[in-house]
This record gives C-alpha cells, structure tokens and sequence, in this order.
C-alpha cells in the first residue's frame, strides 16, 4: 500500500514536474498590461482587478490594468492582438466575445485561434428573469399572456442573447418583442421600472431572486442554477441550445508555452487560494471559481464556436 | 438689408456641411440603415441618429441665417485667431514628440533593454514628460511675456517634475506619459 | 425612510482614512473637507474654476480610491466640496481686487469693490459669505425633498416612450435658452450629439469614423469634455493674454474710515435679499443648462428695484456699495448649485459643468448611476445606489455645515489667490489637464482628441457659441439613442412609438413650443450680456 502511494506521488511528480519547472521559471520581461473589456466598476471588472492584485502578491510581478470596453470585447481583442506576445499584454473577456462576436463579425484576424486561451475564471450563471410579483412570474404565465395578445418585452444583453430570445420565440411559438439593452443590471432595472417585462440575466440575479423580488422562471445554463434549482431548463421550452459562457483572460496569439502556463497558473491560484479577495468575490457573485486551461479550454472554445454557427444558422 | 457677416458665413458652412453628411457620408459609413429588419422585427438602424443630427445642424445654419438678418454678429473670428491655433498646434505637437521620444532615444543611446522595459523605473519614466512638459510650459510663459527668461524655463521643469511626482509617486498603477503608449 | 439613515452611516462608518485618539475619521468626510479648501482656493483664484478644479483632481481621486463601489462617497465628497468651496471663493477676488474668480461673482464686484474702497472689505466679505452659504443651504434642502420625489414619479409614469420624450424636451430646452441665440445652442446641440454618435452604433462597423482606427472605440468622455471645457478655455484666455496686455490687479489701499466687520442691522438688511435670491437661484438651478450667472444677473436686478423702493436715505444704492447687492447676487448664485443636481439625481440629466463632472465621477467609477433607477426604494434588499444618494445628501448636508463655521474663516484668508498671475498659471493648468486625461486613458490618441475638442471648445467661444449645450449633449445621446431604440423595439416596431401617450406628446409639444418661443425674443443670454455691457 505504502509503495504504492509512493509511486502514485513519484508518477505525480514526474508528469507535474515540467510544468511545475517551466512555470516556476518563466518571469515576465516587464510589467504586464492586463486589458479588461468591460465598463469600470461592474461585477467583471471587479473580479479582474482583485485577480491582478492577487497575481501580484503572489508573484511579485508588475500589472498595470486598463480599460478597453466596448464592441462586445471586440475592441479589446483587436488592441491585444497588436500586443507583443511575450506575456506583458494579457485581457479579460468573456468566451462569447471569441466563441459568438468575433464569428458574426466576420474579422479573421479576431477569431480565437488568432490568440491564446489563457484561463477562464467563473462560469455564467444564466437565467431567464421575470419579477415575483408580476405578470410573467413564470413560463405558464408568459404563455398564458402570449395567448391573450399581450405584447411581451423581452430584455437582451448581447447580441447572442438577442439570437437566443428569437429562437426560444421560434421554439415556443411566441413573439417576443426583442429590447436590447446595455447589461444586466440595466435588464433589472429594466424589469422594475415596468419597461421590460423577462430578460436574460448572467448571475447578478442571484441576490433579487433569494430576497424574494425576482424569479429565475427558467435556466439557461447546463447545470441548475445554486439559487433556484428547480427552474426548468430552456432546452425544455423550445431551445436548442444553452447560453452559457465563461469569464476568460486571453493573450496574443503565439505566446510561448512557459508563458502560457505560467500566467494559467498564476490566474488559478489567484482565484482558488482561500485567503484572496478574488476568491471570496467570486465565491460570493459569480458562483465560484470554474477554471478551464490549456488543451481543455481550447477544446471547449472550439465547440463554442460550433455551437454559435449553428445558433446564427438557427435563427437566420 | 443683408450683410455678409460671421453669422451668414457660419450658417452656410453649417448647413453646406450637414448636406454632405446627410447625403454622402453617412449612407457610406453607417453599419445598418435608419431602420433595419432584425429577427423578424423592424428596429432602429446605426444610420437614424447621425441622420436626425444632421438634420438639426442643418435646422441651425438655417436658423442662424434667419437670425443674422436682425441681430448683429457677436462672435467674430479673424485670420490673426486660426494662425494663433496653429501656432498652439505646433507647440503641443512638439510637446507631444518629445515626451513621446526622449525616453526611447535615450535608451538606446545609454541603456542596455528597450525602453518598453525601463519604462516602470526611474528615471526613465520620467524624462520623455519632464522634457515635454517643461518645453510646452517654458515656450508658452515665454510667448505672453516675450522673451525667453530662465524663470520661463524653471516654471517648466518645476511643474511637470512635480506633476510626474503628485501623480507618479503615490499611485502604483498609474502611467506618466508615454509610458502607455511604448 | 431607513435608506436616510443608511445614507448617514455611509459617510460617518465609511472606511476610515486614518485615525485621531482611536476614532476613525471617514474617508468620505476628510475628502469632503480637503475638497471644499480646494475649492475656496481655485474660486479665489481668478483664472481657476471649479469644474477646471473638478477636472484635474478625478484622475487622481480615481487612482487614490480605485473603482470600487466603495470609493464613490469619497470621490463625491471631494468633489462637492470643490464645488461649495468655489461658489464661496469666488467672491473673495470681486470684492477685494475687482476681479470676479468665477464668471457668476460679476455682480459681486459691483458692490462689494466699493465697498473695500470705502474700507469695509471684510464686512463685505462676511455678507458674502452668510448669503451664500445661506443660498446653498436652501437649494439643497429643495433638492432632497424633490429629487426622491420626481425620480420616483418618474419611474412610476413614464415608460420607455415618454422617457425618450423627456430627453428631447431637455435638450431643446438646453439649446433654446443657452447661449446667444437659437440657431447657435442648436449647432452646439447637434455637434454634441454628433461627437457622441460616432463608433458608438450597434454593427460592428464604427459609423462615422471615416475609417480611422484611433477612433474606432468612440471619444473618450474624459478627452472630450475635459477638452471643449476646458482646454478651449485655455486657449481663449490665453490668446487673450498674448494679444493684450493684462490687467493690473488693482491693489488701491482702500483709505481706513469705516469700522470694519459686520454692523448691527447687517443681517435683518440682507435677510429679505437672501431670501429672495434663494428662491431665484433654487428655480433657475432646477432648470437644466440655465447657469449661475442667469441666476445671479436676475437676483441682482430684482434685488435693486426692491431696494429702490425701501432703502432709507443714508443707505447706498446698488452699485455704490451696498452689502445688499452683494447679498442678492451671491444668495443666487450660490442656490443654483444645490438645485442643479436635481435634473442630475432623478433624471440622469446635467444641468451644468458641475454635474457633468459628478457624472464622469460616476461613469468612471461604476457602481452608480444616476437617474430615476437611483431611487427605487421597494426593491426587498438594501438597493445600493440609493445608500449612495443619501450619502451625497449627507455629505451635502455637511459641505454646508463646513462652510457655515470654517469656511467664512479661510475663505477671508484667500485674498492671496488673486495674486497668482495667470500667464503662469494658463500653461500649467494645460499640463496637468493633460496629464490627467493621459493617465485614465493612457494613450497620446486621446491627448489629440483632447486637442481637437480643445480646438472646437476655442471657436465655439470666439464666434460666441455656447458649449454647455455640447457637452450635455454628448452626455445625453448615448442614452436618448439607446432609450429610443428600446421603446421602438418595445413597441414591436411602431414607427409611431412617441406619439402613443399623452404624456409623450406633451413632451414633444412643449419641446417644440420652448425652441419657437423661447428663441424668437433675445435669449436671456443675450440679455444678459448686453446688461453687462451697460453696467
């Protein structure tokens, strides 16, 4: 037994050990610049703030954050992809901005494997969000309302979310009104000013939904949602698909593998060591840290992709 | 009694521009029409805004023609005004240069990495600043007072040294100029 | 009501600052007090303007306190600090030199330079001071009654429709009662609204760039405004300073022959001026885009018949030094600032260069968003935006109580200010606005951008535009695009999506009605102007 608990370690050891070496040898040749493509002061931006922050405690490097919303993380992927690719430019997106813009954009020169994946953070928690105490607390009621003629006001956040809203109203049957707004909150806000009536929301709802004022009347994600497990899925209403999504940094396309897994590994232990602010942030809004790297995160963007041809297919 | 005044010229500028934008340049650089059909609805296009502000710049020059047939001009602008911008523009874009190139030119004169390296350590981070700094500050004290005094020059390197100070020393992540752009 | 006092707690348990015997001093607080020194000082400086003051310190404050919900208070509190501070200062330089520190101490100087003449240069300065603190304090009373209210009234009535209708109605408004006339408010309505919409359509083609990458991503706000307001400024002024010789600060030793200081009598004299000009001030801030030197040129006028008909024989007449005039001049201008955030707080819309900055501090920032989603008090859980309202209420509320007690003090030591001269001061104050537009934006890009806005700020002000009008427009047509696209898409593509409601309707009438009528007489500030130019 004692053997092979050894050997088990020993094996361990051997198969970590280059990654652990190179990792461990490669410094960056500067301060990295992290880009971050959301607006300032969000949820998002937060959570990669407090990485940076993490990333230099832990390792001593310089980095420099900055701000490059806009175009749906478009705007950040054509500045990083001018970066040098030696580790010193980094950016935060979202996979939907590779996996489902960058495809309708049409720009080879965005597409994912013109970067480098680097790791994602946390996971969309994604539902489709009515008020409790309104007309459309949930499906039978959206329907009971589509029945009747009522107009219904669906609230969309991107572009994706937008194609989803369409084919979940050419699944079901009903004809949404499809209102594209700034972001989640905005959708919030949206619903309790009376302006929209359901919309998509990417995790902030968490919070309305337990104290009560909203409810998640179905989930768009694979896994059920932590706050309302019992939502019935969106595959059961007419989807075919999920809208589900990561929080991802990425760098320029070519950087080399030391790099690579250095900064993988420098952003996962930002995220899971127990002690960090980024941590206990993204335990406590983004429904815990979910970490994809390397040869697993380029196969989940490539099935991503996939899947966003066959929802721009599906819709058109 | 029409005159040719300020006030004309600048409402047929205005209304001559917001025809050419109308026309030509907004069909050609807008993504979507004024309105678009989308997922089986019609929305608002990327064309209709540009296109209702058009529309008001050219509802003002017609105004401001309207207006200058009872009221006298109160703005005036002269030659001796454009050449005064250009003559700001000269100094900025000075500035500008030289904040953007003494560091890196000093660098590959005098240190061994690129400057993209050194741009975090002293004093690298501060010379291509102070310099430009200084030269804007120093030449524009000289120009009003004109003559080029040594108080011009010190007032220069005073303020943009303590500028780079007030900002660079407290804060960690905050980039002097050029050091973002390197 | 709880949200009141949870909006209290926010300032006085905020994170503290630092220390004294144990008791932490709120962040919130300390930059609040710094902020309103900041501000007597640049209101005293004649060359200097509070919204220059609030300009060049955001970076800074952005980079103390980061971009985290928790640096809101502070950020705010300094910045409301700058801005009670300056109405305050700006009186200092107009009764001791004759030179206004701020565009709306004009008035002030018509009776307060007299009065330093005749000897009595504090007793002026401490009539300026209880008046305009006293101004200020009745605005922001107004403003925390109202705001809530009509913000909630707002949400309430007014779906997407009706709240495109809204902005229209302001921004004709704007452009009908700024500046020397229709045509030109238009123009800089339009070139506002122009500026916001390039690169910022919903394709992914950036409309309006004419291919320029630099510009793909839009202007940024910070390098726009920073530079039609202040840039263009510096230009102008500093054009000015070239061409002529400038003016000698008037430094007459005043011949010594009144007892100086406040007199018995003082306080009921100005008492009914006060409290005039208040209400003049409190109804012109309300307004959006009809500024402070509107408030004070009517104050002043109202105020002089008044006195015409009361004054006593041994009292002076306006003009001749009267601590009325001073009195009705600084209680207006100085009610205009509590009451111009109400547009800002409940309707997301900015009524003057102050309230642009309060919404770049917010905009950069993040976390709060001022408009009528601000005040939603039935969401179950503590709504966070509205904790931050009553935080500024708060902190206003304390701004006043400041200057009640300590800012007459150091404001009466300001007088040095004056002396700073300003062909020193020009190019340095375009130095640091530069330096603070390149360290939020870090790149030259938006240093140029800066300087072409700069350009267009400096022909605006020579061919008498006003560019007030510019910059709230560039701030509102992000959101008037985008709530007009929402209502239309709302609506299932009604091509007549306005006109549904009466509500709506009356909107656009009235925004129809405020440019024919409001333009065919001189606008007031053409009035204005030509009253200057008698006096």
């Amino acid at each position: 037994m004692h053997k092979i608990l050894t050997s088990a370690v020993a094996a361990a050891m051997v198969i970590s050990a280059p990654f652990a070496a190179s990792a461990q040898d490669w410094t960056p040749p500067g301060p990295i610049t992290m880009m971050i493509g959301f607006a300032a002061g969000g949820g998002a931006d937060t959570q990669a703030r407090l990485v940076a922050s993490a990333i230099e405690d832990a390792t001593g490097w310089t980095i420099l954050p900055e701000q490059v919303p806009g175009n749906s993380g478009l705007n950040l992927a054509a500045a990083l992809r001018d970066a040098p690719a030696d580790g010193t430019a980094i950016g935060m997106v979202v996979t939907e901005t590779l996996a489902y813009n960058a495809v309708r954009e049409g720009n080879s020169d965005l597409q994912f494997d013109q970067f480098t994946m680097l790791a994602t953070t946390a996971a969309f928690q994604l539902g489709l969000v009515a008020m409790a105490e309104g007309d459309f607390a949930s499906w039978d009621d959206v329907e009971a309302a589509a029945a009747a003629g009522t107009p219904i006001r669906f609230g969309t956040a991107t572009e994706r979310q937008a194609d989803m809203a369409y084919h979940m109203s050419q699944g079901s049957g009903i004809d949404f009104n499809i209102v594209q707004v700034a972001g989640g909150s905005e959708i919030m806000n949206g619903l309790r000013a009376g302006d929209l009536d359901i919309g998509w929301v990417a995790g902030a709802q968490a919070g309305p939904v337990q104290s009560g004022e909203m409810v998640n009347i179905a989930t768009a994600i694979p896994t059920p949602l932590a706050e309302s497990p019992d939502a019935p899925s969106i595959t059961d209403l007419g989807s075919e698909f999920y809208l589900d999504g990561y929080f991802m940094f990425i760098a320029p396309g070519g950087l080399p593998d030391d790099a690579r897994q250095a900064l993988a590994q420098a952003i996962s232990d930002a995220l899971t060591t127990p002690e960090t602010e980024a941590n206990t942030l993204v335990n406590r809004a983004f429904g815990g840290p979910a970490i994809l790297t390397g040869a697993e995160l380029d196969g989940y963007m490539q099935s991503a992709v996939e899947a966003a041809s066959n929802l721009m297919e599906a819709v058109n | 009694m029409q005159r040719i005044n300020v006030d004309v010229v600048l409402g047929l500028v205005v209304l001559a521009c917001a025809l050419v934008a109308v026309v030509i340049w907004i069909p050609n650089d807008t993504g979507s029409g004024i309105v678009e059909s989308v997922r089986g609805r019609y929305s608002i296009g990327d064309a209709l805004a540009p296109t209702v502000a058009f529309a008001i710049l050219g509802l003002a020059g017609a105004a401001l023609l309207i207006e200058s047939r009872r009221k006298k001009p109160t703005g005036q602008l002269s030659s001796r005004n454009l050449a005064f911008i250009g003559f700001m523009l000269l100094i900025y874009l000075a500035a500008i240069l030289v904040m953007r190139w003494t560091g890196p030119a000093l660098a590959s004169i005098a240190a061994e990495g690129s400057y993209r390296e050194l741009r975090d350590t002293l004093p690298w981070k501060y010379l291509g600043y102070v310099a430009g700094g200084t030269l804007m500050v120093s030449v524009m004290v000289s120009l009003v007072e004109r003559q080029f005094t040594g108080k011009a020059l010190l007032i220069g390197v005073l303020a943009s040294l303590l500028m780079a100070m007030f900002y660079d020393l407290p804060f960690d992540d905050l980039l002097l100029p050029p050091n973002g752009d390197v | 009501m709880d949200y009141v006092l949870l909006g209290i707690q926010a300032v006085f348990n905020g994170p503290p600052m630092f220390s004294i015997l144990g008791v932490g001093v709120p962040a919130a607080l300390v930059m609040l007090f710094l902020g309103l020194l900041t501000g007597i000082a640049v209101g005293a400086t004649p060359g200097l303007a509070g919204p220059m003051a609030m300009a060049v310190s955001l970076p800074i404050l952005i980079s103390i306190f980061g971009v985290r919900p928790e640096a809101l208070l502070p950020v705010f509190g300094f910045l409301i600090g700058i801005m009670k501070g300056a109405t305050v200062g700006g009186a200092v330089p107009a009764i001791l030199f004759n030179t206004p520190g701020t565009p709306d101490a004009f008035m002030t100087t018509l009776d307060g330079y007299p009065m330093t003449r005749r000897g009595m240069p504090m007793r002026a300065l401490k009539v300026a001071h209880i008046s305009s603190v006293s101004g200020d304090t009745v605005s922001d009373i107004v403003l925390f009654v109202c705001a809530p209210f009509l913000a909630v009234l707002v949400e309430r009535f007014l779906d997407l429709p009706e709240k495109t209708s809204l902005i229209i109605l302001s921004l004709s408004f704007i452009a009908a009662v700024m500046g020397s006339s229709v045509g030109k408010g238009l123009i800089s309505i339009s070139l506002g609204m122009i500026a916001a919409l390039v690169a910022t359509g919903e394709e992914f083609h950036p409309r309006l760039t004419l291919g320029v990458d630099e510009i793909s991503r839009g202007f940024p706000l910070v390098a726009a405004v920073l530079g039609v307001l202040i840039l263009g400024e510096i230009f102008k002024s500093f054009e000015d300073l070239w061409r002529g010789p400038a003016v000698e600060v008037d430094t007459i030793e005043p011949e010594h022959r009144d007892k100086d200081g406040l007199m018995r009598g003082d306080i009921r004299r100005i008492a009914p001026h006060i409290a005039r000009s208040s209400a003049i001030g409190t109804v012109i801030g309300a307004l959006p885009g009809v500024g402070s030197t509107l408030a004070a040129t009517l104050g002043y006028t109202f105020g002089a018949s008044a006195h015409r008909r009361r004054k006593t024989s041994e009292q002076k007449d306006f003009g001749e030094g009267a601590p009325e005039g001073i009195a009705a001049t600084e209680a207006a201008n100085s009610a205009v600032s509590g009451a111009n955030l109400i547009p800002v707080l409940s309707l997301g819309i900015p009524g003057n260069a102050a309230a642009v900055f309060l919404i770049l501090a917010a905009d950069s920032i993040g976390g709060f968003n001022p408009g009528p989603a601000v005040f939603n008090f039935t969401r179950p859980a503590v709504n966070p935006e509205l904790v931050v309202a009553f935080g500024i209420f708060t902190l206003m509320a304390v701004g006043n109580f400041l200057n009640w007690t300590i800012g007459g003090v150091f404001m009466r030591s300001m007088g040095i200010m004056a002396r700073v001269p300003i062909r020193y001061l020009l190019p340095v104050v375009l130095l640091v606005t530069m330096t603070a537009i390149y360290v939020q934006e870090t790149s030259f890009v938006s240093l140029w951008i800066a300087f072409g806005f700069g350009i267009l700020g400096y022909l605006f002000r020579r061919l008498d535009i006003s560019v007030l009008p510019f910059v709230i427009a560039f701030i509102l047509t992000g959101s008037l695009e985008r709530t007009a696209r929402q209502a239309f898409s709302a609506s299932g593509g009604d091509p007549l999506f306005l006109f549904q409601s009466w509500t709506s309707i009356t909107f656009l009438a009235l925004a129809v009605v405020s440019v024919a009528v409001l333009g065919r007489r001189d606008g007031p500030g053409a009035s204005k102007k030509a009253r200057v130019e008698k006096s």
